[in-house]
């Protein structure tokens, strides 16, 4: 600490501020009562400013900002799906069980004789509690609510004062009749009162008036049920439901703990297993194509942009880098358009050319055919970017050798750029083929899995890949959405690609170079 | 230096996931609301604050957005008090324990018309204080259709003389859409789910849409589709045919609007053409205000949806901002003379509510199959249909 160095400072005043801003979401959380996350924080707090003031913890200032990164963004996220996927977390179960509950006790019927009373408000200045004055308003009879009681009196009353003489109280024993504003202001503890009359509560209905209530339910929370005061009939919790004994359910339903269950439905149920071998390869072939594709015609394109004798370089390769510059959400929508088998433009030219007009999104094997296509388009310029890079790292004197050799353009291509390009992005082309795996948007977009399959019990489209069918299944289901089932699911796909990943890794012995050089 | 910048965003990112963001508190009111009805209310909400002394605050969201985030939102003490929203999302709100019936005097109720007060009534209690109704009707170019078709026989005729010439449609529609279809279904007896009148509930277990008007129906529109004269297209190209003049008529709702002034053809709203003599009766939504049940505030946001918005300055006002079928009586009438609304409004008095039960879920998305493979011809109606009420039926199971 022997020179304060501009950069020093700039270190601790940075440092300073970031420790201020944890401080005040420290105590945010802390009044939230949100202790998880709360010692998360102050974890992080302990190592940041460890890491950054202490000499011995060097290396540590550069990996700590991608670490805090990787656990905030990917770490945190993975955990969560685990544990979402051992809930019923989704429509009916978005409450926890205690928010339920109190849900489900708020709520209250009229009684059968539903009177309802027109209210005056009084208050003393130093007093806080108010005092209420109630007038039913079929039979005009008084009530005075005072500290939770109510007792009935006479318009004659002593306490009831008529000061100004206009035919309305406006003050009981020193206390003042509030205004309609005033009531306003008063409004949240109003709104708490409650009178019991005759078996009923009695509780603020309007701004204008009380009226009489029962409550439908009460807990039991020794027992764990939930008693209908109606009927006396008792709802137990049944995955994260209040079910009665002929299987009536209460709403609304609240999260809980499920276990197993929405794998082992993954497993049983036959929506999901029977079209998952068809599902699956197409989600295969289609991961597969892509990469091939993309990877061959960014390639040439790299190679031809590549060429010395090549006019006008940077002019087209602006042009094909364009539709990598355009979201792929726009750009797809579009090609759906141009593919529409009877007003798109694709088919029109067809038919201009004197040829026939092809059923892209009605036939299964079109479609496919167009998803490859737009896919193409989406994807080559991204491999032609990687490959020029590639394509600059091939040293000019093995053409020059091979030249000399009388080896012809082909097998310069085969032999020299394709495997040196290869040992370059191998990895990528692994990780472009799992990002197609799950490539839910260009499915999607284009036209949403389908076409439908005549005759088929379940809703697998003829293009669905895994994501986009178990989309349908988790988001479409019975009876709304089950995040729960859609966690499951996204955890069954992560260990397929896991596995396809490896498998890759393995086979193609991508990552031996990287290993070499170590 | 990077590095902790890095962190700082990084924390700053903390920061957000815990600040609380406007939550509702006592004697403070949250309003979530779409940009339309944000312009209105910004107008009549100072209003608001100065008669009753309580700030409120207003918050612009997608419509499409509300219902998602008030699910997220408001159990985690972020929510609004009010919040509008569409009537078919009631069963899922009340699923999800989300929304509080109203509790408001009788009068309250003549103001309105019936079927938008129904449509917001959940076994008994009314949830919200609706707006507008929506539903669709026969759009038609009025330089290709001097006067609308008031049969489905004339109506088939028309679309054939007018799809005959070079580059025009007779008529085509979104597809595959159950909802802009099923009035086709519904003249002859069609139908979702039973609709107990008197209990006032639905039967997600007596399905009607494979029974025999519902096939009836589909396989008149399906003529249309088998020998080409209605193209099958989806909702981007029909809306691109229809503002480029080329097609004659379809079947839509007030959002074709603007893009049909814009594009300055000269249209007219008509009831959907008879089938057999049955009025077709299309899906009517309509949209209402709400008050969450995370809400502090239930006594005052009922203030303020029954004194400031259950009015007829306001909903006309609504009506103004946006040009949908107003359903408060009043200000229905103030809009009488509009002629393009009035024609919605007609075409909607026949309409149904669109099931709000939370398995309506379960419909779409095989209902769409079957329609596919039906106007595509790949799958008779009747195949196509057994097989969508089919799924439907192990999706609810």
């Amino acid at each position: 600490m022997a020179s304060f160095d501009k950069k020093h400072i700039l270190k601790i005043a940075l440092l300073a501020i970031f420790n201020a801003l944890a401080v005040w979401s420290a105590i945010i959380l802390f009044v939230q009562r949100n202790y998880p996350i709360l010692a998360v924080l102050v974890v992080g707090i302990i190592i940041i400013n460890y890491v950054y003031l202490s000499s011995k913890t060097y290396p540590a200032k550069y990996i700590l900002p991608g670490t805090v990164f990787m656990i905030l963004l990917v770490v945190f996220p993975l955990l969560y799906t685990v544990y979402i996927s051992f809930t019923n977390y989704g429509t009916g179960h978005i409450l926890n069980k205690e928010q339920a509950i109190s849900r489900i006790e708020a709520q209250y019927y009229r009684p059968e004789d539903p009177r309802e009373f027109d209210f005056k408000a009084f208050k003393q200045d130093e007093i806080e509690e108010l005092k209420l004055l109630f007038e039913d308003q079929e039979d005009g009879r008084l009530f005075l609510g005072i500290e939770g009681e109510i007792e009935e009196v006479i318009r004659e009353d002593e306490r009831l004062l008529d000061t100004t003489g206009d035919g309305e109280i406006d003050e009981i024993n020193g206390n003042q009749r509030l205004e309609r504003a005033d009531i306003i202001q008063n409004v949240a503890v109003i709104e708490q009162m409650r009178f019991s009359y005759n078996d009923s509560e009695m509780r603020m209905r309007d701004l204008n008036s009380f009226a009489l209530y029962r409550p439908a339910f009460e807990y039991d929370e020794a027992r764990d049920v939930m008693v209908d005061l109606r009927t006396n009939e008792e709802y137990r919790p049944v995955e994260g439901r209040f079910t009665n004994d002929e299987g009536e359910r209460l709403s609304p339903g609240f999260r809980t703990y499920l276990g197993w269950d929405n794998y082992q439905e993954l497993i049983t149920d036959p929506r999901v297993s029977r079209p998952f071998l068809r599902v699956f390869v197409w989600t295969f072939q289609w991961a597969l194509l892509s990469v091939i594709t993309t990877f061959g015609l960014g390639l040439f394109l790299a190679i031809l942009l590549n060429d010395q004798s090549m006019k006008l370089v940077k002019l087209y390769r602006v042009l094909l880098i364009l539709p990598y510059a355009i979201p792929a959400f726009i750009s797809v929508l579009i090609w759906r358009g141009m593919f529409n088998p009877t007003v798109g433009i694709v088919n029109r030219m067809l038919v201009n050319f004197g040829l026939s007009s092809i059923p892209w999104l009605h036939n299964i094997f079109w479609t496919r055919v167009a998803l490859v296509l737009v896919n193409l388009w989406l994807g080559f310029p991204y491999m032609m970017l990687l490959s020029m890079g590639a394509l600059q790292s091939i040293s000019g004197n093995l053409y020059e050798a091979a030249i000399i050799d009388g080896a012809s353009r082909w097998q310069q291509f085969r032999y020299i750029t394709l495997p040196l390009v290869l040992v370059a992005l191998g990895p990528l082309l692994i990780a472009s083929f799992a990002f197609n795996f799950n490539n839910f948007n260009v499915i999607y977009l284009f036209n949403e899995g389908r076409p439908a399959i005549a005759g088929a019990q379940t809703p697998a489209g003829g293009t669905d890949i895994l994501i986009s069918y178990t989309y349908r299944l988790s988001f479409e289901a019975g009876r709304g959405s089950d995040f729960g089932l859609a966690a499951a699911v996204t955890m069954l796909i992560f260990f397929i690609t896991a596995a396809v990943t490896w498998f890759n890794f393995k086979f193609t012995g991508a990552l031996e170079e990287v290993k070499e050089n170590e | 230096m990077k590095k902790l910048l890095a962190v700082l965003i990084a924390v700053a990112f903390v920061i957000g996931l815990t600040a609380p963001a406007a939550a509702s508190t006592p004697g403070e009111l949250i309003i979530w609301a779409d940009d339309n009805r944000v312009e209105v209310l910004e107008d009549l909400v100072p209003e608001f604050e100065e008669e009753f002394g309580v700030p409120v605050t207003l918050v612009e969201k997608a419509f499409g957005d509300i219902l998602d985030d008030l699910a997220v939102e408001a159990p985690a003490g972020e929510g609004p008090d009010i919040f509008i929203g569409a009537h078919d999302w009631l069963g899922e709100l009340i699923e999800n324990g989300l929304v509080e019936p109203l509790d408001v005097p009788g009068v309250f109720y003549d103001d309105f018309e019936e079927v938008a007060l129904d449509a917001f009534t959940y076994e008994e209690n009314l949830y919200g204080v609706p707006y507008t109704l929506e539903s669709v009707a026969l759009i038609y170019n009025r330089d290709l259709v001097p006067e609308p078709p008031e049969t489905f026989e004339e109506f088939a005729a028309l679309v054939r003389e007018i799809s005959a010439e070079e580059d025009k449609y007779g008529y085509t529609m979104p597809q595959p859409d159950p909802y802009h279809t099923y009035p086709f279904m519904t003249a002859l007896g069609g139908y979702v789910f039973h609709y107990d009148a008197e209990e006032g509930v639905y039967d997600p277990y007596d399905i009607g849409l494979n029974n025999e008007g519902a096939v009836e129906g589909l396989e008149m529109l399906n003529d249309l589709y088998a020998d080409e004269s209605v193209p099958y297209v989806d909702f981007d190209t029909m809306e691109g045919l229809l503002t480029t003049g080329d097609l004659a008529m379809t079947v839509g709702g007030p959002w074709l609007q603007p893009a049909l002034d814009d594009a300055g053809i000269d249209y007219g709203i008509a009831p959907i053409p008879t089938m057999k003599g049955e009025n077709p009766r299309p899906f009517v939504g309509v949209h209402g205000f709400m008050i969450s049940s995370f809400s502090e505030n239930r006594v005052l946001a009922q203030a303020l949806l029954t004194e400031l918005v259950a009015t007829e300055d306001t909903m006309y006002r609504i009506y103004q901002a946006e040009p949908r079928p107003p359903v408060h009586k009043a200000a229905a009438e103030l809009a009488a003379d509009d002629e393009i609304t009035q024609g919605f409004l007609e075409s909607g008095a026949e309409g149904t509510p669109m099931p709000d039960i939370p398995e309506m879920a379960a419909v779409w998305g095989a209902w769409e199959d079957a329609l596919s493979l039906i106007f595509t011809q790949e799958q008779g109606v009747q195949a196509a249909m057994d097989d969508a009420v089919e799924q439907i039926r192990a999706s609810i199971e």
